[in-house]
């Protein structure tokens, strides 16, 4: 993978990693947004410009692709790379919790 | 029944554009279109109604205005690059900005940075500034009618550039402050 897509996306924002996990399955922005508010009990919100700008971004980086369109809205899903991505932050994010609850990790 | 009301924002006075225009939607007149600093109102009942506006200078595609209206933002005008959106307070359900996280703001003060005050900095430099220092040096005495006018405007150029660059520092500061 290219490591300036590593450098950009990891760490990556609350909104960018919602919006990457939830295109496991083929969604569009709305729906996305309305999956992120279900999943946190309303405490993550992702607004329509930052959305569009991050769905944007991320197909252009090509962590997402655009499968099709259905009445105006745009489908996505989540990529080869993309996945990749996730998985380097996921890894990230559990290394984080794991040293907080006072765990040494050993590879 | 219509009115017309004269307004100059400059490109990064938006978060006052629309205080502005919510203040209007209060008193009963909800924007129906603007150009340059024209804003056309119609006669509306009093409502708090949240004004946002979005930059994009001709990179929305076609579902851009499906998922604003997804997200309940009445779509109402555009120029220059500027989109207008609104919507009551009453049905914002806690989302009432179009962006969420100051990345996202960043992002949208870089792209009015890049495209409109980087051209007319350009200009400045290039095109102003030079052409100034030819006129300094008049030759027929009715030149300097051509000087005098030409000094009024580069100091007004100068001015509003100024201003534009504080205006920028400090919302570059404030979103990155919280």
């Amino acid at each position: 993978m290219d490591s300036k897509l590593k450098r950009i996306y990891v760490p990556m924002t609350e909104s960018g990693f919602y919006i990457l996990f939830c295109l496991h399955e083929p969604q569009h922005g709305y729906g996305i947004s309305q999956q992120v508010r279900h999943m946190t009990n309303g405490e993550l919100i992702i607004s329509a410009g930052t959305m569009y700008g991050t769905l944007s971004k991320m197909e252009k980086d090509g962590l997402i692709s655009f499968v099709k369109e259905t009445e105006k809205r745009k489908l996505y899903q989540i990529t080869a790379t993309g996945k990749e991505i996730l998985e380097l932050e996921l890894h990230r994010i559990e290394r984080l919790y794991k040293n907080s609850k006072g765990e040494i990790i050993h590879e | 029944m219509n009115k017309t009301m004269i307004r100059f924002f400059t490109i990064f006075d938006y978060e006052e554009e629309e205080n502005w225009l919510r203040e209007q939607h209060k008193k009963g007149w909800k924007l129906i279109k603007m150009k340059l600093c024209f804003y056309v109102f119609e006669k509306c009942t009093l409502e708090d109604v949240i004004y946002r506006l979005d930059y994009k200078n001709n990179t929305e595609n076609s579902s851009y205005y499906q998922m604003f209206q997804d997200y309940g933002w009445e779509y109402i005008s555009q120029w220059f690059g500027w989109l207008y959106f609104r919507k009551p307070l009453a049905n914002a359900e806690q989302d009432t900005e179009i962006f969420s996280d100051n990345i996202s703001r960043l992002d949208m003060l870089r792209h009015i940075y890049m495209t409109r005050m980087l051209p007319l900095l350009i200009i400045f430099l290039c095109c102003v500034l030079p052409n100034f220092f030819i006129f300094l040096k008049p030759e027929h005495p009715y030149d300097m009618i051509l000087t005098v006018m030409f000094s009024v405007l580069l100091l007004l150029y100068i001015g509003l550039l100024t201003y534009c660059g504080i205006k920028l520092q400090k919302l570059r500061k404030k979103y990155r402050k919280d």
